[in-house]
């Protein structure tokens, strides 16, 4: 008991320091009597609705297109999966002025189905990778029965690998809605300044007009929505039907004549929503003067035109790769850590409130205003014991906060969901809660913990915001670079920016597939191993 | 067997450590001749310049971006007990104000350099549509530039928090949001930002968008000069508005007598010579002579407009009018 105390302690106090601290000192700067009142203006009431509703539209059609997508792309096998599978986490690392440049073919349609539509962009990935990556270690023999017994696909879909599903997609949605929720450049951009949801109120309020009051009041009502969107999805996993067997080596069938719904389903998207608004940035950043060019990357080598940068790409991308490292080795090995404990057992009601507890606990840096915490950053991390914010390491360490919840919340239900069958066969025969893990069950979740890692570098690729908004130095990473280049006129600004934006679309791509391909041993050969260390040890 | 358990003690140890390490630079004591310079995020310096001031002087210099001209002038603010830097560069006339009423300069404001906003239209466009370019803000109204001309946000961009105190110089208190309510029932589109009116929706830059009239700079032309050789952009010098942005010393600076060495380096010669390179803006200094694709394409404007407001005062009800006209 002692021991898992003191396992705590590190992800405690990461997240105490780094988004507690500075959340509540901002806060109780805005602290005032008028909290009831900001929130029964009639602005404020309406920006509320919008985020609430547009975060649950775009969190269902991500579902509605992401199910289908996780069964072709984790459940049948064909040539190029891995590559897709890559492919699609793209639009999450990409900048806004970027996304905004790739739908700037629907720049014409009313903004509201645009930013609809640039959230499905991006978050699509998340449905696809947090379902597809629990559904691949499900074994097929309960729907190859189904399917024997005369049930369509469909069928099958519905009655036996959905229940089964159940606790990740409910993660899934619960991951993109508040994504969505707290979704800022896409609703700016692409809508003009003109359609306001939370984020963008709290950030005119906190960066234009330095209404700290507004800004907190707004910062606690995200805090209310994360911890009911969490609520909710607790009671819905509650009922849920752990998934028995779980048979992550054995080969997957190849795709066939009757998956043709799902094909439709998985390849339209795609086609639609990511290959072609991907294809546009690319196509711009080789084109100069009108023709196809690699100038813009010849243009890379230099600082810019009339000497813009101050720091060359180059520098840039190493700077990029060393917070990369940084972050996602703190956020996975952290976050697995919390997913871990979260999953143990609890045997008493104390114990188990608890529990809940410190996952909400967790998941609430997702759910904050960037624009907050940096403003918490600048208050707190100046002078006095931390000083942080001048360091280069404050955009590492913000960085691995934001990718944490993201990683607790795609490796807790994968653990949950190979339920204790396995940890109480094992300590039967001898092993200890540490064995157990490193010998069973991270070898279980191995495709989750991949996908996780693979979610913390894109976090940290594409800094997601709240590292600009901090005070820095000369640490200029990629994003920050393209956007030196895109805030000045002239041709050769703006190629360098795309040719730097398809370096970062080539970069994720390398990085994200490289992670995924790493040989997986069989089950059978996992469970021999470990039969053999577990009876040694005895 | 406690073997596996300590790897993930390690493991997790790493997050308290960095930390940790973090407490412990807290104790080294500022070093002399270093200097910190908060800027907004487009500030350049040229780098061969910023080492010759080193040799110089000795002093060394941290240059921190702080967003723009509006969320660095705030952070500043809210900061201003343990400021993080020494001196700032880059708060404009829109935000002066608001710098002085919460005391965060010591001492006086420098002048450094200036931008002009103003419309640019595409040439090449108006040329094939065979028809006349507009030569004033009011022309914007007018139906044969119906659905071209596109303007940033005055709540997110700067640039359009200029171009709303222009037309409140120009047409006054009473008659502001009669032209903008002109100018939304002319279809003029808002972008949230300089970028994606100028790179996204304007057709004469690289972007090549659909709307030949952008709110920008009037420097901007000179960076769109064709192998022709000539610019294909030209600036409307009509109800142009003049940012004109400052350093001064942050009260409470660990180093103020090197910032005020730094602040005598923006104004030389040498660096304000830079300034239309590095930062497309023109130098404060009047002696410094433009680059020649400036003074040909990209002459500032010669008659700016609403230098006599006081902007902090008005941003708030200004920009409530422009939301309740141009809002969703």
């Amino acid at each position: 008991m002692t021991k898992k105390l003191a396992l705590w302690a590190a992800p405690l106090l990461f997240v105490a320091v780094l988004f507690y601290l500075p959340l509540g000192r901002i806060l109780g700067l805005g602290l005032s009597s008028d909290w009831l009142q900001i929130f029964l203006q009639s602005e404020t009431a309406d920006a509320i609705w919008f985020t609430v509703w547009q975060a649950a539209l775009s969190t269902i059609i991500c579902l509605l297109l992401g199910i289908p997508g996780a069964y072709i792309l984790y459940r049948r096998r064909f040539f190029g999966q891995r590559f897709i599978r890559a492919l699609i986490t793209i639009p999450l690392v990409l900048p806004t002025i970027i996304v905004a440049i790739a739908f700037s073919n629907f720049r014409d349609l009313p903004a509201i189905p645009v930013i609809i539509a640039a959230h499905v962009f991006v978050n699509y990935s998340i449905t696809v990778r947090t379902i597809g990556g629990v559904w691949a270690t499900m074994d097929n023999e309960t729907e190859e029965a189904a399917e024997l017994a005369g049930a369509g696909r469909f069928r099958t879909l519905i009655s036996i690998s959905l229940p089964q599903l159940k606790p990740a997609v409910v993660s899934a949605a619960a991951l993109t809605f508040l994504f969505c929720s707290t979704s800022y450049g896409i609703i700016l951009v692409i809508g003009g300044g003109l359609v306001h949801s939370v984020e963008t109120e709290i950030a005119l309020s906190a960066v234009q007009l330095l209404d700290l009051p507004k800004a907190s009041a707004l910062a606690l009502f995200q805090t209310l929505l994360t911890v009911v969107a969490f609520t909710i999805s607790e009671n819905i996993v509650k009922t849920s039907i752990g998934i028995e067997q779980v048979d992550e080596g054995s080969p997957k069938p190849s795709i066939d004549r009757r998956d043709w719904a799902a094909v439709a389903f998985t390849v339209l998207p795609l086609l639609i929503l990511i290959v072609s608004p991907l294809s546009l940035v690319l196509s711009k950043a080789f084109m100069f003067d009108g023709a196809f060019s690699i100038q813009n990357f010849v243009n890379l080598s230099t600082r810019g035109d009339r000497q813009l940068l101050n720091i060359s790409v180059a520098q840039a991308t190493l700077n990029t790769l060393r917070n990369v490292v940084i972050s996602t080795s703190l956020a996975v090995g952290l976050g697995t850590l919390a997913a871990w404990l979260l999953s143990r057992p609890s045997k008493t009601r104390v114990q188990h409130f608890i529990q809940k507890g410190m996952d909400v606990l967790f998941l609430l840096p997702m759910g904050i205003s960037s624009v907050v915490l940096g403003f918490g950053y600048l208050v707190s991390f100046g002078s006095g014991p931390i000083p942080l914010r001048e360091s280069w390491l404050v955009i590492p360490l913000v960085q691995a906060l934001m990718a944490l919840p993201l990683v607790i919340r795609l490796v807790y239900p994968a653990l949950l969901s190979i339920g204790n069958d396995h940890r109480e066969a094992a300590s039967t025969a001898g092993a200890n809660a540490s064995q157990t893990w490193w010998h069973i069950e991270s070898r279980m979740i191995r495709n989750v913990i991949l996908t996780a890692i693979g979610y913390a570098l894109i976090v940290s690729i594409g800094e997601f915001g709240a590292a600009s908004l901090l005070a820095y130095g000369d640490q200029a990473t990629l994003p920050t670079v393209l956007f030196a280049l895109i805030s000045r006129p002239g041709q050769t600004n703006y190629g360098m920016a795309m040719a730097v934006s398809a370096c970062l679309i080539l970069l994720t791509l390398a990085m994200v597939f490289a992670v995924s391909l790493r040989k997986r041993p069989s089950l059978r050969q996992q469970v021999q191993k470990a039969r053999r260390l577990f009876s040694s040890a005895r | 067997m406690q073997n596996a358990f300590k790897k993930i003690a390690i493991a997790a140890g790493i997050a308290s450590m960095a930390v940790a390490s973090l407490t412990g630079c807290a104790a080294a004591e500022p070093i002399n001749h270093e200097i910190t310079v908060v800027t907004h995020d487009s500030a350049v310096f040229d780098e061969t310049l910023l080492a010759k001031f080193t040799k110089e002087t000795g002093i060394k210099v941290t240059q921190v971006k702080a967003g723009d001209a509006g969320a660095m002038t705030n952070k500043l603010v809210l900061t201003k007990d343990a400021p993080i830097g020494d001196l700032f560069y880059g708060i404009d006339n829109t935000f002066a104000s608001v710098a002085d009423e919460n005391k965060i300069v010591d001492g006086q404001m420098t002048a450094i350099d200036f931008g002009d906003v103003c419309f640019n239209y595409d040439k090449t466009w108006f040329s094939t549509h065979e028809q006349a370019a507009p030569t004033s803000i009011s022309d914007l109204t007018k139906p044969e530039f119906k659905g071209l001309t596109v303007v940033t946000n005055p709540a997110t961009s700067s640039p359009g928090m200029a171009f709303l105190a222009a037309t409140v110089s120009v047409f006054g208190n009473s008659g502001y949001q009669q032209y903008w309510r002109a100018l939304a029932a002319n279809d003029v589109k808002v972008a949230a930002g300089w970028e994606d009116a100028y790179f996204t929706d304007f057709s004469g830059s690289s972007g090549a968008g659909d709307y030949p009239i952008v709110l920008s700079y009037s420097s901007s032309p000179a960076f769109e000069v064709r192998d022709n050789g000539e610019s294909q952009t030209e600036s409307i010098m009509d109800g142009c508005f003049r940012q004109t942005e400052y350093a001064g010393v942050l009260a409470n600076a660990k180093n103020p007598s090197d910032a005020a060495k730094f602040i005598e380096f923006l104004t030389s010669t040498e660096f304000q010579a830079t300034l239309p390179d590095t930062m497309y803006v023109y130098p404060a200094v009047d002696s410094v002579a433009l680059p020649e694709a400036w003074s040909t394409w990209a002459p500032a404007a010669s008659a700016p407009v609403g230098g006599e407001l006081d902007i902090a005062a008005n941003r708030k009800t200004w920009l409530e009018n422009w939301s309740a006209i141009l809002g969703e």
